[in-house]
């Protein structure tokens, strides 16, 4: 039922909003949330408990109604206490089997006592059963459900900066701010809640000088250019260095702050009585939630348990709204500082019980809350046996509180559990950490606003913005909370954590199995372990501990608080994938001659050309086919391609290759290895010799980052007066390659190609003609693909006039471009292997016939001294050749396949492929020693198991002369 | 409803035992000290007493049961590694932990749901197949299969992942599981007790007494213990003892992440992994999505959060999931993981006498903890390594001979 | 997210940064045994402590050194290698 209309509230009752729950139309208004809108409209089921089915209603209404948690379209688990209302929504709630109304799952309430804490542990585990009760456990415990063809949400997200990050918009946060700003400090304060103001909002205790003050600190705070309210955004986390993401409804802002005040507030806590989950039962705060914000009338006839003066201030609100209040029952034995309001209500005819509790919670023949049976408490705590029934359709609970410290914890504050207020307050916050309000452990109004002030000022001094000015608050006069707000039933049911439907035999219980400190119990019992995270579960159940253990609750603490505050969902988290892929400044060459793409590292290359109508193994042997017999081109520009200029140039490269390069003369390369510190290869490349003190070089696709970034650190180290530069970007390359390739290129450079002037191994700088005019190249005469050849290196803008240029000049004789993997069968046939292909993370230079690159000889290189102690040791294995016979028609292994000896494994294939041109299958395989002397057969398992054989053989396997590379006599 | 549960019912008080006995003091000497409360050192202890007879023991533990790793994994089981020493001893512990469940009488929530790891590069093909092959060759059952097996067992995969890495494959391993991880704590712990070995927690090892070359004691913040065996079980923390007993290795730790949503309905059975998107999900029995990635990028012995892997892991998951998208993540955490530069363990003897180490669990540790138990009693009992520990001595690095897992392990879970 | 200073572009988040390792001064390699090299090799001071570490910015590849925390997470200092000897 609706409350008349009231300045202040949230709703706006000008725009009626319709929506469906549980099959049914419902009227809220715009600015509701979905249990507003329900329970204005006198609905007092919003969904079922996790365990036993038990209908529940509202709770909090602060984002732990974890049991009102609803299916609307694709989005699972939506919290109704805290969701906005919107026009068509179509609402379920989750756990029901169905329907909420006609649970079938109703009945594992009446199971309860077969179903102790941990039950499941103790059952259903022979192994013959166990995926049947797990089937059955999964469907009974997941809550919404996923729309498995609903599409990916896609969200931005915000970067922003400030000096002072307010998370808190009550009074003293905004206390905070204010502070803060008139220290000049840029302030950004931050709110759950639709809109600012906090417990001011609704904790009136129908006094107008309240209202009013709250209004004036708006109104400053609106009127103060360096503050920002954010609202309807959480701040979901603390993360290192003041980096909070502030997530509302459909983003994440990362606010990078220069110093925090958390002014979070606390969660008011639930008392602990049998069925204190009826509908209708709910927190103080709650009931002014709904009156003061949403307009809605949350009880008719209220009994208000309490222990501090916000319960009687809470009866002084229910009065004014028009609920009666059927008794208040005060934990203590007096009003203490309540006692003016205490006055008011009893002459407002309201019987107060003092020293008094509720032990049980009557249930109507609805289910729902009919009445509260009283009992005085004895000089034990305990109730007497006496009791007396009291009607009432809702009990509203305002024993105590517990700090939101969430964020403080994970921003590393050390807390202590303070008896004067009951609850843990920070001891020590961390450089630019600080903190105010309910969350100190300070909660009296005029108090809170004073310890905003101050935190506000500490927090703008903390990043240079004027002094810090006020000290710590003394101590609270009164105790907010209630150290014992638990009565013990036999018949239980008195919840403890409503997520999980723990009771407070369930705590007892984990206790006596051995569970005895707090994270053993929460993880026994799952306390805290649901949807809201312990919000209203962890403060109880620690003072259950503390008390089964005859332990103070400083000496039982607390489990970690981890992110997240409150959930978020995943696309918020994802925002917008970004995905770089690099292509090389051919790539709309490849296109269009039809290129099928493969990634190679951060780029994509060509794989092979398509050819319209063929399959894709012919289209890659024909590629083979042009470089063997006329020529081809490919597109190399993703190779590392670094500069080292310098007089200790040489040196440098001696020290980071295998190799010599000490020697190599000017306008010579040489083939370069890379081991790490342990010998084992990493990279692989060709260096040039540009100049005595320059040399250009490459490095694997994949490694060029990687390579670039350690020989920068080895260079930092060894300082050696030489410079790198990484140009991989900046070049375009391609290798010319095939018989044909010299007459193609001679169509295009004055460069005397001849072998004499430009022999094998040999780099040239020169001119090439391209359409428009000349463009300056390096050339360099290397054999990858066992052809006479050219990769020919040009600035990167001039990538595509010079692949344009050879295309055309290569039309004589039928150039094709060829992708990568006609370039492993051509290199393979070479017998040259592919560091990562044909090694592996343990792969040293002399398992893979490369000792020829090694030179033990010289003063250093990375890995030599771990090689001269590997090179005393026997090899475990060796790579080899393998061929099968010319003709031969059997299955062919898979790269990967394993070579068998003995029954045991003793190798495996790392390449292998069909060689055109040696008409038959060659592959270069691992091989255990002893198998691999040239002529031995090898055994190899294929994928089904059946064994072929193979000949270990020399390598190369095409060309093994080298004659291609010279010049035909 | 199984009848087991009819005597919660039928007694007035709860009818369960303490699982783990309190007890008020050390004793002054024990046959052996096992330094850490986890799964791995629970388990040492437990075979220690039940195949060895060996209960003079003591598991000292600084924090509570299974409140390290043990506690902070994403409990994924399998056995499909590259090495035949990685292969044969996983194997070793999945045929364990079928059993465990009826040995403990505890359900461990052992869960059959097969495990896929995807490959969306030729090269991470062939290594899937590589696995494979090894695993075949020892009589375990994987495959590698097509991405037409992978959308029938997870038929709501966008197997091209967001267009930018297409599936191209998957290793399939029909053996991987899940349990619950504390549970395995708690049973080990449980059966350990029960046959006379103590569990003392929030006991800190401060020192180790180590003279002429051979253990004699423990120093701990409850005073000094005299032994002549101390088993190190302590994964994060294994640096922090082994400075007290001088003994150098290349463990190295770097936190691991992980994060849960809520509670969803059941939509996925099998454990999927993404090598190249460096991810990986299951949804554990009360269908919350357990989610996790690659190590965090450096050194750290500590357990904060960081904002960039939810950032990143969700992310890559709404690539392959995006169906996922208003599911919400409802909590991150992070262990310290002690990694070795081949990716495999270090188990055994070490240059200290007496001083045995089951350690280098980086990321995959909980699917060892029944070997781990059974290899390390061996090899306490009879000081000798047990023959499926071999491989994972800590001379190996001494004698440039790394065990090759490291070439499978992109993402190590 | 986690701030690194730079010592040539001042803060920056740490995503920006890569991480290496502890400086870890080589032996000679000449004189070493295989098992001091071994050692040098592989071995690691894993226990938490202040440690050198080398760290570069990857977006302007800037090798420093890093005084950092391994413990708290918390970089006392940052300076071009060597720093003041």
């Amino acid at each position: 039922m609706r409350l008349p209309a009231s300045s202040g509230e949230w709703i706006d009752r000008s725009k009626p909003v319709e929506f469906s729950f549980e099959g049914r139309t419902f009227k809220g208004y715009a600015g509701d949330t979905v249990s507003s809108a329900l329970w204005g409209a006198d609905v007092r089921v919003l969904g079922r408990s996790f365990k036993y089915h038990r209908p529940r209603g509202v709770l909090s209404l602060a984002n732990h109604d974890t049991n009102a948690l609803h299916q609307w379209g694709d989005q699972p688990n939506v919290r109704a206490d805290v969701t906005p209302l919107v026009a068509g929504m179509t609402l379920t709630a989750v756990n029901t089997f169905g329907g909420l109304a006609d649970d079938k799952g109703r009945f594992l309430g009446k199971m309860a006592r077969f179903l102790p804490v941990g039950f499941y542990y103790k059952a259903f585990h022979t192994r013959k059963l166990f995926p049947m009760w797990e089937r059955m456990f999964r469907t009974m415990t997941g809550l919404g459900s996923v729309d498995l063809a609903s599409a990916q949400h896609t969200t931005p997200k915000a970067y922003d900066f400030c000096d002072v990050l307010v998370i808190g918009a009550g009074p003293s946060g905004l206390s905070a701010a204010l502070a803060a700003a008139a220290q000049g400090a840029d302030v950004v304060v931050v709110d759950e809640n639709a809109h600012a103001g906090g417990s001011a909002t609704y904790q009136i205790g129908n006094d107008t000088s309240r209202r009013r003050l709250l209004a004036e600190l708006l109104a400053k705070v609106a009127a103060d250019a360096c503050i920002r309210v954010v609202t309807a955004t959480y701040a979901a986390g603390y993360y290192k260095d003041h980096w909070i993401p502030l997530v509302s409804a459909d983003r994440m802002l990362k606010m990078r702050a220069g110093s925090v005040v958390v002014a979070s507030g606390a969660f008011e806590q639930p008392a602990v009585f049998r069925n204190n989950d009826l509908p209708g039962i709910m927190l103080a705060s709650a009931a002014q939630r709904l009156m003061y914000r949403y307009g809605v009338k949350p009880v008719s006839k209220a009994v208000v348990l309490v222990a501090n003066a916000d319960g009687y201030r809470a009866a002084l609100d229910l009065l004014a709204q028009g609920v009666s209040v059927a008794a208040v029952v005060d934990l203590r034995p007096a009003a203490g500082s309540a006692e003016p309001q205490a006055k008011l209500l009893r002459q407002a005819g309201i019987e107060i019980l003092p020293g008094s509790c509720i032990v049980e919670a009557l249930p109507g023949a609805d289910g729902l809350c009919a009445g509260a049976r009283i009992a005085t408490l004895q000089a034990d705590g305990s109730p007497s046996a006496q009791i007396r029934d009291i009607a009432c359709d809702g009990i509203l609970l305002s024993v105590g509180w517990a700090p939101a410290a969430n964020l403080l914890y994970q921003a590393g504050t050390r807390m202590r559990f303070d008896r004067a207020v009951e609850q843990f307050v920070p001891e020590a916050l961390p450089d630019g950490v600080f903190a105010c309000g309910r969350v100190n452990g300070v909660h009296e109004l005029e108090r809170r606003l004073a310890d905003g002030t101050r935190a506000g000022s500490h927090a703008a001094a903390s990043v240079g913005f004027g002094r810090a000015s006020g000290a710590a608050l003394p101590p609270e006069a009164e105790c907010p909370s209630h150290p014992w707000p638990i009565v013990d039933h036999p018949d239980g049911k008195n919840f403890v954590d409503f997520d999980e439907d723990l009771q407070f035999k369930d705590f007892r219980n984990a206790v006596q199995e051995g569970f005895d400190n707090i994270e053993l119990l929460k993880r026994f019992s799952t306390n805290g372990m649901g949807p809201s995270q312990g919000k209203h579960s962890n403060m109880n159940g620690l003072r259950i501990l503390a008390r089964l253990t005859g332990k103070e609750p400083q000496q039982v603490g607390t489990t970690t608080a981890r992110p997240f505050y409150h959930p978020v969902p995943m696309a918020i988290l994802a925002g917008r994938g970004f995905n770089p892929e690099r292509r090389t400044p051919l790539a709309s060459r490849h296109d269009a001659l039809g290129a099928r793409w493969m990634p190679a590292g951060a780029w994509q290359r060509p794989e092979f050309y398509q050819v319209a109508g063929k399959e894709r193994l012919a289209c890659i042997r024909e590629e083979v086919a042009a470089v063997r017999k006329g020529v081809g081109l490919i597109d190399v520009g993703t190779l590392g391609k670094l500069e080292v200029i310098g007089p200790q140039a040489a040196e440098f490269l001696e020290r980071v290759y295998t190799s010599n390069y000490a020697n190599l003369k000017v306008g010579m390369t040489r083939y370069a290895v890379m081991c790490d510190e342990s010998g084992v290869v990493i990279d692989d490349g060709v260096v040039a010799r540009l100049a005595e003190d320059h040399f250009y070089f490459t490095t694997t696709t994949s490694g060029a980052a990687t390579v670039y970034r350690e020989l920068s650190r080895l260079n930092t180290l060894w300082r050696l007066d030489c410079g790198i530069v990484n140009h991989t970007g900046a070049f375009a390359a391609m290798n010319l390659a095939g018989p044909k390739s010299r007459e193609v290129l001679a169509t295009l450079t004055g460069l005397d190609l001849s072998a004499a002037a430009f022999p094998y191994l040999a780099l040239r700088e020169g001119e090439v003609a391209v359409s428009g005019g000349k463009i300056p190249a390096r050339l360099m005469r290397v054999g990858f693909v066992g052809e006479w050849g050219y990769e020919i290196h040009v600035p990167a803008s001039m990538g595509g006039a010079l692949w344009d240029a050879l295309m055309t000049a290569g039309k004589a004789h039928a150039i094709r471009p060829f992708g990568v993997e006609a370039q492993r069968l051509l290199r393979l046939e070479k017998g040259h292997i592919i560091i990562g292909q044909d090694t592996d993370g343990l792969t040293t230079p002399l398992e893979v016939g490369m000792g020829w690159a090694v030179k033990m000889t010289k003063p250093f290189f990375i890995g030599q001294r771990s090689l001269a102690a590997i090179a005393k040791k026997p090899h475990k294995q060796q790579l080899a050749g393998i061929t099968f016979p010319v003709g031969y028609s059997g299955a062919v292994p898979l790269e990967c396949n394993l070579v068998i000896d003995g029954g045991d494994i003793a190798g495996r294939v790392t390449s292998i492929a069909f060689s055109p041109s040696l008409e038959r299958y060659i592959g270069l395989a691992f091989l255990r020693p002893d198998l691999a002397a040239i002529g031995t057969t090898v055994s190899i398992r294929l994928t089904d198991g059946a064994m072929v054989q193979a000949e270990v053989s020399a390598t190369p396997f095409y060309d093994p002369d080298n004659l291609k590379q010279k010049e035909a006599a | 409803m199984p009848w087991r549960l009819l005597r919660f019912a039928l007694n007035k008080k709860h009818p369960e035992p303490r699982m783990f006995t309190h007890h008020e003091k050390l004793k002054s000497s024990y046959d052996v000290v096992i330094i850490g409360a986890g799964g791995h050192g629970l388990a040492a202890a437990y075979y220690l007493a039940r195949d060895h007879g060996i209960t003079n023991v003591c598991v000292l533990e600084k924090g509570y049961i299974g409140g390290g790793n043990t506690g902070r994994n994403t409990t994924i089981i399998r056995s499909n590694y590259l090495t035949p020493e990685g292969v044969k001893f996983y194997d070793e512990s999945v045929k364990l932990w079928q059993d465990l469940s009826t040995e403990f009488d505890l359900n461990l929530f052992y869960a059959n749901r097969g495990h896929f790891t995807l490959a969306h590069t030729d090269s991470a093909l062939r290594t899937m197949r590589w696995r494979a092959e090894v695993n075949k060759h020892y009589g375990i059952n994987s495959e590698v299969v097509g991405p037409e097996v992978v959308k029938e067992a997870a038929p709501m995969i966008d197997l091209s992942c967001a267009g930018h890495s297409p599936i191209l494959g998957a290793l399939y391993h029909a053996p991987g599981s899940v349990a619950r991880h504390d549970a395995v704590a708690w049973g080990y712990g449980r059966g350990a007790d029960q046959r006379g070995v103590e569990i003392h927690q929030q006991t800190e090892v401060l020192g180790i007494d180590v003279q002429g070359g051979k253990v004699k004691g423990v120093k701990t913040s409850r005073g000094y213990i005299a032994t002549n065996k101390v088993l190190c079980a302590v994964a994060g923390s294994t640096p922090r003892i082994l400075k007290m007993v001088d003994v150098k290795t290349p463990l190295y730790i770097h936190p691991l992440q992980a994060m849960v949503s809520e509670p969803v309905k059941p939509w996925l059975d099998p454990i999927l992994v993404s090598g190249s998107l460096h991810v990986y999900i299951s949804q554990s029995a009360r269908g919350e999505l357990v989610m996790g990635a690659s190590l965090d990028p450096y050194e750290l012995h500590g357990t904060r959060s960081t904002l960039d892997f939810v950032e990143g892991l969700s992310t890559h998951m709404l690539e392959m999931f995006p169906f996922l998208s208003k599911v919400k993540v409802m909590r991150q955490w992070a262990g310290m993981a002690d990694m070795t530069p081949d990716f495999a363990p270090i188990m055994g003897m070490t240059p200290v006498e007496g001083f045995y180490l089951d350690s280098g669990w980086g990321t995959w540790g909980f699917k060892a903890t029944p070997v781990c138990g059974k290899t390390m009693s061996h090899t306490l009992v009879n000081d000798t390594p047990h023959p499926l520990i071999t491989g994972f001595s800590l001379d190996r690095f001494r004698n440039f001979a790394l065990t090759g897992e490291k070439g499978a392990a992109s993402v190590g879970h | 997210m986690k701030i690194l200073t730079c010592p040539l572009n001042g803060p920056r988040p740490v995503s920006e940064f890569f991480y290496w390792g502890e400086v870890r001064p080589m032996p000679d390699p000449a004189a070493a045994s295989d098992d001091e090299w071994a050692d040098y090799v592989f071995n690691r001071n894993g226990a938490p402590g202040v440690k050198r570490e080398w760290w570069c910015h990857t977006p302007s590849n800037t090798w420093f050194i890093a005084e950092r925390d391994t413990e708290k997470d918390l970089v006392l200092k940052t300076y071009f290698y060597p720093g003041e000897e």
